[in-house]
Order: C-alpha cells, then sequence, then structure tokens
C-alpha cells in the first residue's frame, strides 16, 4: 500500500481556507478516501446518524505527480482528525511562504507511512507532510487510523454510491448566511426543525413546540428537476396554510430534522460555493443539500470540485 | 369564526428596530425562565416581570416607539408571555447589518402573539407565541415620595452597573445611604468582607448628575435584586453615555430607571448628526422596584 502526492497550490487553498474549515464544523474526524482518480472526506458514511457529507476532487485539482497503489484496486481510505489535517497544513503553508523567495520553488508533499513511535512497539501509520525549504525540510506527522480493510473500502464505496442519488425537485437557497442567522437563533427555541420544498420553488423552514412556532418562508427560489406553477389561489394565504395545502396536493414535500444538524450543514458556507440547492429525497428519507461550485471567473459547474450533504430525518414526515 | 377574522385585533403594531426592542426586553432578563406579563393601552405596551415579592421590572414601549401603533380593544388587556422565549423570537426577527420591519399582532385567533416580518414579499419570518391568562396579581410596587421632596439622584449608567458588580465579593446585602451634607450617595456592603463606594455630588464631576436630598436616608437591599437592575444593561446604554435615575420612596421601595434607545441603528438614519442625536421619543423607559430588606430609618 503506497500513497504519495504533490500538493498543488490550488488543492493547498481549497483544503485550508475553504473545503478543511468547513469540514471540521460537521465532526472532528471523517474518512480520508484516494481512488486511482479522485480524493473524497467522508462524513458518517458507515454509521447512520448524523450528518453524512461528500467532499469529491479530481486528482487533478488537488495533486499532481500522484502515485497510488494497493492491493484493493488502488483504493486507499482511513480516518484521520481533521483539526491536526488542517493544522499541518497551515504550517506548511506558513513554512513555504518563509522560503518561497529562494530559487528552488516549494513543494508540498503528502504520503502514507507508517512509523515505530519512541514509546511503542508496533508501527503505526501516520500522514506526513513534507515541505523543503532551501536549506532544511520540515515533516509533520498526522497520526491516522489503521487503512480500512479491503471489505470495508468495498463497504465505505458502497455506501457513497448509494448516497449518490439525487432528489426528483431541488430548490436554490437564497442567502445560506441569512438563513444560517436565523437558524442559530432558533436553536433556542426548539431542537427540531420542519423544513419543507414544493415544486412551485417555496422553501419553509420551521420550529414548533407547544409554546411557540417559529419560521421562515422563501418563495419564488429557482427549481431544478420537477417542477409546477402555484395556484393563484394560494398566493394571498399564511405561509403556514400554503405550505400544507401544496403539501395536500403532493407538490410538495416536508421532512423534520435536527436544528443541530441544520446549523452544521449551513457552515458549508465557508467552503465558498457559488450556490447551493435542497432537496427531500424520495419518501422522505433525508434531506440533500448540493453544493455548486464555478470554474473560477465563469458561471459554469467545476466537474472537477463537488460537495454535498444528506441529513437524517427525525420523523419521516409527509411524502 | 370568519366573521372574528376580519375583526381588527387588539394592537397591530409595526417596528423598524427589532434590536432595539431585543435589548430593552433583555435588560430585564435576570434568569432563564421568567413569566411576563404584558399590558395593551391606547399608549403602549408594558412589559412586566417579577420575582418573590421583592423585585419587579416594566418596560414601558410607548407607541411613539412604533412606526404604527393600531389599538383597538376596550380596557386594557394583558396576557402572559415566557419572556425568554419572546427575546429568542424576536433576536431570529433582527438581522445584522440590516434593519429589519417587524409586525406584532394581538390576538391571533387561538389568542397567540403573532409576529411576521414584513420587509420582503419573496422571503419572510413569522413566528406565534402562545400567551397564558395572568395570575390576578397584588404586586405591590406603588412608589410613593418619602416627603414632600423627592430623593433621588441620576449616576452615568456604566457607573452604576460597575459599582455593583464591584460589590459582589462582600455578598449578601447593599446599603445605599443619600446624605445632603456633604451632598453624596454610598453604596456599602458588608460580608466576607466591606466595600464601601462612595459618589459625591460636586460642580465639576459628572459622575453624580443630579441630585436631590433634603434629610439623610439609609436602605439595605437584597445583592441579588439590585444587580438584576443593572445587570443585563444593554451596551447602547454604555454607549450613549447615558444616565440611570435612582429614587428612593417611602418605605425604602428603590426604583431605578434606565433609558434605551429604540431608534433605527443611526448608519442608515439620515436625521442622526453626527453627535448621535436621535429622536427622544424613540426611547423605552425601563424601571425596576426594588424593596428595602429592612428599614433602618
Amino acid at each position: 500500500m503506497k500513497f504519495k502526492a504533490f500538493l498543488t497550490e490550488n488543492g493547498v487553498n481549497l483544503l485550508e481556507k475553504r473545503f478543511i474549515p468547513s469540514l471540521e464544523k460537521t465532526a472532528k474526524t471523517c474518512h480520508l478516501y484516494f481512488t486511482k482518480t479522485h480524493t473524497l472526506f467522508l462524513h458518517n458514511l458507515l454509521n447512520g446518524d448524523g450528518i453524512q457529507s461528500i467532499a469529491q476532487f479530481t486528482k487533478q485539482v488537488l495533486f499532481d505527480d500522484y502515485r497510488i497503489s494497493s492491493q484493493n484496486d488502488d483504493r486507499i481510505a482511513f480516518t484521520i482528525d481533521l483539526s491536526l489535517l488542517l493544522r499541518a497544513l497551515r504550517s506548511s503553508v506558513a513554512i513555504c511562504n518563509e522560503y518561497s523567495s529562494s530559487a528552488v520553488p516549494n513543494r508540498l508533499q503528502i504520503k502514507l507511512v507508517k512509523k515505530l513511535p519512541s514509546n511503542c512497539s508496533v508501527p503505526t501509520p501516520f500522514l506526513t507532510f513534507e515541505t523543503r525549504g532551501f536549506k532544511s525540510a520540515v515533516i509533520q506527522d498526522i497520526p491516522i487510523s489503521k487503512p480500512l480493510s479491503r471489505a470495508q473500502v468495498v463497504e465505505l464505496q458502497s455506501a457513497l454510491d448509494m448516497a449518490q442519488d439525487v432528489p426528483p425537485t431541488l430548490i436554490q437557497v437564497p442567502d445560506l448566511n441569512q438563513l444560517l442567522n436565523l437558524v442559530d437563533r432558533m436553536k433556542h427555541v426548539g431542537d427540531a426543525v420542519n423544513v419543507s420544498i414544493s415544486k412551485y420553488g417555496d422553501l419553509t423552514v420551521q420550529v414548533s413546540t407547544t409554546l411557540i412556532s417559529l419560521g421562515a418562508e422563501f418563495r419564488k427560489l429557482l427549481v431544478i428537476g420537477d417542477q409546477a406553477n402555484a395556484p393563484s389561489e394560494d398566493q394571498n394565504l399564511s405561509a403556514q396554510t400554503r405550505s400544507s395545502r401544496s403539501i395536500l396536493r403532493g407538490d410538495a414535500q416536508s421532512v423534520q430534522v435536527s436544528v443541530k444538524h441544520f446549523a452544521k450543514s449551513l457552515q458549508y458556507h465557508l467552503a465558498k460555493p457559488d450556490c447551493a440547492f435542497y432537496g427531500i429525497a424520495p419518501q422522505g428519507s433525508c434531506l440533500t443539500m448540493i453544493f455548486q461550485f464555478f470554474v473560477p471567473g465563469s458561471r459554469e459547474t467545476d466537474k472537477s470540485i463537488s460537495l454535498h450533504c444528506r441529513l437524517p430525518v427525525l420523523d419521516p414526515g409527509t411524502g | 369564526m370568519s366573521g372574528m377574522e376580519e375583526e381588527a385585533p387588539d394592537v397591530l403594531c409595526q417596528l423598524e428596530n427589532v434590536q432595539g426592542l431585543v435589548d430593552a426586553l433583555t435588560a430585564v432578563r435576570w434568569k432563564r425562565h421568567q413569566d411576563a406579563v404584558l399590558e395593551l393601552s391606547e399608549h403602549g405596551i408594558v412589559l412586566i416581570v417579577e420575582e418573590s415579592g421583592c423585585l419587579q421590572a416594566k418596560v414601558y414601549l410607548k407607541k411613539e416607539i412604533f412606526i404604527r401603533y393600531d389599538y383597538n380593544a376596550e380596557g386594557r388587556p394583558r396576557f402572559g408571555v415566557s419572556l425568554g422565549l419572546f427575546v429568542d423570537c424576536l433576536n431570529a426577527f433582527s438581522v445584522p447589518g440590516h434593519s429589519s420591519l417587524i409586525q406584532i399582532w394581538y390576538p391571533g385567533p387561538d389568542m397567540q402573539v403573532l409576529l411576521k416580518s414584513v420587509d420582503s414579499l419573496d422571503a419572510s419570518i413569522c413566528a406565534e407565541i402562545r400567551t397564558r391568562i395572568p395570575d390576578t396579581s397584588a404586586w405591590d410596587y406603588n412608589f410613593e415620595p418619602a416627603g414632600t421632596n423627592p430623593l433621588t439622584f441620576t449616576v452615568k449608567s456604566a457607573a452604576l452597573k460597575e459599582a455593583i458588580e464591584d460589590l459582589e465579593w462582600p455578598g449578601s446585602s447593599i446599603q445605599i445611604t443619600m446624605e445632603p451634607d456633604p451632598p453624596s450617595v454610598t453604596l456599602r456592603a458588608e460580608g466576607h468582607g466591606d466595600l464601601q463606594i462612595d459618589f459625591i455630588y460636586c460642580v465639576n464631576s459628572d459622575l453624580l448628575v443630579a441630585f436631590q436630598c433634603d434629610h439623610r436616608v439609609s436602605f439595605k437591599y437584597k445583592y441579588k435584586f439590585l444587580r438584576a437592575s443593572t445587570s443585563n444593561m444593554p451596551s447602547s446604554v454604555t454607549k450613549e453615555n447615558r444616565g440611570s435615575k435612582l429614587s428612593i420612596g417611602r418605605g425604602g421601595m428603590l426604583k431605578v430607571q434606565h433609558l434605551v434607545s429604540i431608534s433605527k441603528p443611526s448608519a442608515s438614519h439620515s436625521h442622526v448628526d453626527s453627535a448621535g442625536y436621535q429622536q427622544p421619543s424613540r426611547i423605552a423607559h425601563i424601571e425596576f422596584f426594588v424593596k428595602p430588606e429592612e428599614s433602618e430609618d
């Protein structure tokens, strides 16, 4: 099992400034999964509870001189602590910047190694960052889990394949920051939030308890997939009535998710997506959030980066 | 039922600066779970909270604070809400760096308070808060002057808050003494140790802004009640360098008054000059009444 690659400048920027800070908010550790073509950061794919999140990069975005080999179809996966990864990345960047005036361009190499720690008799695996300066080299070892067995990798890959389905109706969410602000305050009011999405482009988010209900409604959002025109007789109704009527008509779906999960998922705006889409999977099995990235300076989707997450549902709600 | 819906509600009001209202109500939120009573009238809304028969606080939201205030009730409707939920809920309407217009409406079809943001048609926030019937309270916080002349002083709110915070370590109770000669106010705590803070009234000092006292008075108040009167003072009060007025009434009843600005954030307001002048009407008055521990006078 071998893995060795050089991080590109763009790759360092993406990971250090955008993706790892946002992924870290979901959970401290995640699976890092390398294949022949892609690198993936996966949250909660093998255990059912918690937010599942999948961040995928083609190898060219993050690395050059990418070498991977394993007896398992050249796939390697392990668990890594994201805060340690971020720290190592940050200090490597600082070292690179310090020496960047030298004639030799600095390159940041990462590789998988096994080392024998001083107080231990069994070699343990590390992900090593190596920065070569003009006169010195700095090496940082991040402890990782034992690489996943063949069976576990197969299980991870099949969980990944299962998590790829796209909801029939997706709506484009407006300002994520504003929504985050609102949901942060909803946390004080209740634990569960009802999210309903209609084919007309309506999104309602509501927390209800016996004493209070607090909700927000966004209308006329861009719809992708199954869509319909909002019936004109619904225009002047209250948000709640409109939402329940569209559910009855089969034009909307509603699920209940944890407010905490919902707030965490909004932290993905730290990854600076260019747009975000929400949808509810068939039978209300989960709330899916898909983040889209554009090729810099264009409005074209960057196919080399993808990020989506799935929020587990507390109550299947209404189909 | 449909006929009822057409009827005008007791109160329908609109407010521009939700954050100001949140600040004013937070000032009387001294613990996590507090029940508040709201009293509606043609003059505005009064929110009242009470504790242990010793402390009462009132927030006066005059109708001038609102950009629209429609009052249609007869008598003075009263209802109870959880202050914590009410504040948390209002908070959701407050978007940083954004002046948000909200509408408050009472009663809803199920006697709820209804709140709604009315900035934009395509994005709105709504809330419903369940109300309860308030206890028929027999609170006795009638503040009457102690004599012919009032006993009162006005101190910078920031200084008052700091003084009360400093008096925490001796603990238990605080003795407030007003003395006409030399004109001064003394706050003294005795417990694990003694600490005394004197406010001297003199011409050049801007600490004690006003002072009126014709005979010596001295009363003891429970520390926790005194602290409640300043602990959640909104930061805008100290930023705007406001003063708090304290008066001692008959039997030692202490009245503490603060002013909290509810006008729009000045950046978006053309009427506010550089000195920070704001329309005086957009001010919420907050009053605390603290009963003394025992009379010594």
